[in-house]
């Protein structure tokens, strides 16, 4: 199955989610975050920049399933659309499903930021597994 | 990261890129610069303009061969610092962002002129003054703050849209304004000292094409593309300004230009009146006609100011982050956003300060100036990096585009000197400046010149740069200046042609040093030379995609380890005897690195040490280890270190096989014999089967015989050695045996040719990982690589 991380916070988040229903997992968890490409216009911030950034995202997924025996797999993905992007590499990983967890966040934030976790529901031609945000035990 | 993700990433295509050029140089230049250009050059300051395009196109080539080379976020900033240092990336990482938001706040004031007094005329409230201009330019200024910090999503479309009907403007308003027949006056009402001091004022709406340069890791096919879209960046614009020069000034008159904040505009609508008459069928009055050109204009103009501005304050943002990662500036500040994915904190900074040139009021022209002269000193030093990087070649610099050989020293030479004398008299008026009146202390104290405004800010931004590195980057940045190398590329000592004997020895590990430092010593001093020495050469690696643990105590410990090591071995050469150089290589890729350094040293030998174990999947011996020994062109040995006190001593065996480096084994185990004197043996030992070969020579004579031929092929047939022959079946095994009765083992490359899957071969490499003693691997020159690697040198240098 292929999980799509989107930051750091929902790298921890997810993995939560992930953990508690581990005993569902079977196969290979491949960890998956999309930078977001502007596609001819400037982009926000330099690919290295946010490159460095997703490998942190990946050594957080990476620590927390360690714990667990679940095949890990990461990959970073390129693309305009980011739930697009998803979708067709769940295809191309032959993935069974996808599963993440959604962050929240106000009408406004979404209207700017866009929402991912809807275009990924209403989108995609695989099932979607949306897994609850578990409450944190410990602070970070 | 691989290759494969790398084109993955790689979405822009040679339309793309020359629009992100476009849509940053179509900016508030060519809409705000006309009305100043005309008043202090007149019609001359279409010379200005091309000037200025001329200056940006002999940057644009050394650009675009740095970017091929070093296609990382950071644009010129990168390049400077990477070869020149951090005195110099201090200087141009401020420069460049203190260039970039005094150009942010100049282009938003043009937002602002052009869009209240454009609307003014119709809309009434909106009145045209100075505050009001200011207000709607801090307004859209903070707007695209916000857009950028929120990350709020722009296409490619959206902006091939803009840049493409921008063009389209300007090329009508070029076109018509030609056909209404623009009437010169006076060509060059101010001299020549004006239209030369006009270039600083109008260099501003050339600094665009940078965005093409920070862009380079996101090209498609960049060697080409990268360098067209440049120049034509450059070109398409330059054309451009002077022909809005040549209409602007032959339509209006200057007194009219300088008065408007909206030259564009007016010239538009005073052109267009004139035509009138001309459309057929409808009748259209002039007024009405002149006041449609000058709307179009001025949607424009706000257009390409926002545009600009936008680019610009995230170029910003990638000169922090490339400062970051280069230790010059505090991490903290490029910190992605968790929701936005956006750099959050480095887009507010550049708001904010944009946003206070805006309010403090500093006027349109001096911003201007001041980002201009900021970026010709980032274009005087990118043209330093470029004969630096080329002189000192660097491994991991391989630009894809090089500036053509017929132009080379001729581009950077003649742009670093363009570059530095349009600040010259930008900075400097041959006028005595006053700079204490006889008043105060009695006597007049006064400088022969008069350096103006914007040389004062100018120079106050660069010694802010300069006092950034001694407070801040200098204990942190790790200096990894060319500069050196670029001034002796070759070291002097092989100018003398005696043929010095070196060594390379790559150290990693303090506790095997010592003894790899001995052997090494051993093998150089048994070289009739005195000059003999050692080159000890410790790489800090800095992988292509720094991981998360990379924080500066893990780097600062790093440096100091490797000091370490270096010095220890700057001891044990001194406790040895012997010549050594020391050589702390910050690099993305070890392997590479120790090459580079045999070939620019010119060296005869390197001495590498093995754990002893083979590494696991895409390595056969590890993964420095491999491109080394496949791949230097000199003699090349492996050492396995044993457990006794002295490696390298006592009882030393060479293999004597038929391989055709087994002479070489052997010479190196003379060399160890020799160093050592009284305390060591040699024994030459050969394996033959029982039945092989002639019948009338027993497999003990044939053994001996080999023996002998190779120490004469050796030329240690001088040399007192024992003779031993072991006749077995199964040879592997019966050497594997052998090799227990001796200190140290010296076997030669079975292998020839860098094609096979082992480095050494896979006999020598099974004693190296079987056998409990110290093991030594050597191989002579690998003719065949050398040879291509010389040619593609050659090539490149030539090219």
């Amino acid at each position: 199955m292929i999980v799509p991380i989107a930051s750091k916070s929902d790298a921890r988040a997810t993995t939560r989610a992930l953990a508690s229903h581990v005993d569902s997992v079977a196969g290979t968890v491949v960890a998956v975050h999309v930078i977001e490409k502007a596609g001819g216009a400037p982009d926000k911030a330099s690919i290295e920049q946010r490159e460095r950034d997703t490998e942190e995202m990946f050594d957080i997924v990476r620590t927390q399933l360690e714990a667990y025996d679940v095949d890990l797999e990461t990959e970073i993905l390129y693309g305009t659309d980011v739930a697009e992007t998803i979708v067709e590499a769940a295809h191309e990983m032959d993935a069974s499903s996808i599963v993440f967890t959604p962050r929240g966040g106000s009408r406004w934030v979404r209207l700017l930021a866009g929402d991912v976790a809807l275009s990924l529901i209403s989108g995609s031609d695989l099932p979607v597994v949306v897994l609850p945000d578990e409450p944190e035990e410990d602070d970070e | 990261m691989s290759a494969g993700d790398q084109e993955l990433a790689r979405d822009l295509g040679f339309l793309e890129a020359y629009t992100i050029g476009l849509g940053t140089m179509i900016g508030a230049g060519i809409f705000v610069l006309p009305s100043i250009a005309a008043n202090q050059a007149g019609p001359a300051s279409m010379v200005s303009f091309f000037f200025g395009g001329m200056v940006s196109l002999l940057a644009a080539l050394s650009l675009s061969e740095l970017a091929t080379g070093m296609p990382k976020a950071g644009g010129s900033y990168y390049y400077v610092n990477r070869a020149l240092g951090p005195f110099f990336g201090s200087i141009v990482g401020w420069g460049m962002w203190a260039g970039l938001t005094f150009a942010s706040a100049f282009y938003m004031i043009g937002f602002g002129q052009y869009f209240l007094s454009g609307l003014g005329p119709y809309i009434p409230f909106l009145a045209e003054s100075e505050l009001g201009i200011t207000v709607a330019a801090l307004v859209m200024a903070a707007m695209l703050t916000g857009v950028n910090y929120y990350g709020v999503k722009e296409t490619g479309s959206l902006q091939n849209v803009i840049v493409l009907s921008l063009v389209g403007l300007i090329l009508a308003f070029l076109a018509l304004g030609a056909l209404s027949g623009p009437t010169i006056g006076e060509f060059n009402p101010s001299g020549w000292p004006a239209v030369a001091a006009t270039i600083g004022t109008v260099y501003v709406s050339f600094i665009g094409f940078e965005v093409i340069a920070t862009s380079a890791e996101e090209i498609k096919n960049p060697s080409r593309n990268l360098p067209l879209a440049m120049i034509a960046a450059v070109v398409t614009p330059t054309l451009m300004y002077v022909g809005v020069m040549w209409v602007s000034t032959g339509t209006l008159s200057i007194g009219a230009l300088d008065a408007s904040n909206i030259p564009v505009a007016d010239v538009a609508a005073e052109f267009l009146r004139g035509f009138a008459s001309a459309i057929p069928f409808v009748s259209v009055s002039p007024g009405a006609l002149g006041a449609a050109g000058s709307i179009a204009m001025i949607v424009g103009a706000v257009l390409a100011t926002i545009s600009s501005a936008n680019a610009s304050i995230l170029s910003a943002a990638r000169v922090n982050f490339a400062m970051g990662r280069d230790k010059i500036l505090v991490e903290w500040l490029n910190e992605v956003h968790d929701r936005f994915r956006t750099p959050y904190r480095s887009i507010t900074a550049t708001g904010v300060i944009t946003l206070v040139l805006i309010a403090v009021g500093a006027g349109i022209g001096t911003l201007a100036e001041v980002a201009s002269f900021m970026y010709l000193v980032t274009y005087a030093l990118v043209h330093v990096a470029v004969v630096v990087l080329r002189r000192a070649e660097p491994a991991d610099y391989e630009p894809t585009f090089q500036i053509p050989s017929v132009l080379y020293p001729f581009v950077p030479i003649l742009g670093a000197l363009a570059c530095l004398a349009v600040l010259f008299q930008m900075v400097v008026a041959f006028e005595p400046m006053v700079l204490l009146g006889e008043g105060v202390v009695g006597v007049e104290i006064a400088l022969p010149f008069t350096i103006s405004i914007v040389g004062i800010i100018g120079i106050g931004i660069i010694a802010a740069g300069v006092a950034w590195y001694y407070t801040y980057a200098r204990d942190r940045a790790p200096s990894q200046s060319l500069v050196g190398d670029a001034i002796a590329p070759e070291p002097a000592a092989a100018a003398d042609g005696t043929g010095q004997y070196r060594v390379v020895v790559p150290v990693a590990n303090p506790e095997t040093e010592r003894d790899l430092l001995r052997m090494a010593a051993a093998s150089a001093h048994a070289h009739e030379d005195d000059d003999a020495e050692l080159i000890a050469v410790n790489v800090i690696e800095v992988p292509q995609q720094t991981s998360l643990s990379q924080d500066v105590a893990f780097e600062e410990e790093r440096v100091q380890r490797q000091q370490e090591l270096l010095s220890a071995a700057r001891d044990i050469a001194a406790e040895l005897d012997i010549g050594l150089r020391t050589r702390a290589i910050v690099g993305r890729d070890t392997g590479s690195v120790i090459l580079d350094v045999i070939e620019a040293e010119d060296a005869d030998h390197v001495f590498l040490g093995w754990k002893g174990s083979r590494s696991t999947r895409e390595h056969v011996l590890g993964s420095t280890i491999d491109p080394v020994v496949g791949r230097a062109s000199c003699d090349a040995t492996l050492v396995k270190l044993g457990p006794e006190e002295t490696p390298g001593e006592g009882d030393i065996m060479v293999l004597a096989g038929e391989g055709p480096h087994a002479p070489v084994a052997a010479r190196r185990a003379a060399e160890f014999v020799t160093t050592a004197g009284e305390d060591a043996t040699l024994t030459l030992l050969n394996v033959q089967q029982p039945e092989d070969g002639d019948e009338d020579q027993s497999p003990q004579e044939r053994g001996e015989a080999l023996i002998d031929d190779l120490a004469e092929r050796a030329g240690i047939e001088y040399m007192q050695y024992d003779q031993r022959v072991v006749v077995a079946e199964d040879v592997e095994s019966a050497i594997l045996e052998a090799a227990d009765d001796y200190d140290t083992i010296c076997v030669g490359a079975t292998r020839s040719g860098p094609v096979t899957q082992a480095v050494f071969g896979s006999v020598p490499e099974a004693v190296g990982e079987a056998v409990d003693r110290t093991v030594v691997m050597a191989r002579g020159p690998e003719e065949s690589t050398m040879s291509i690697r010389e040619a593609i040198a050659h090539r490149l240098s030539v090219s």
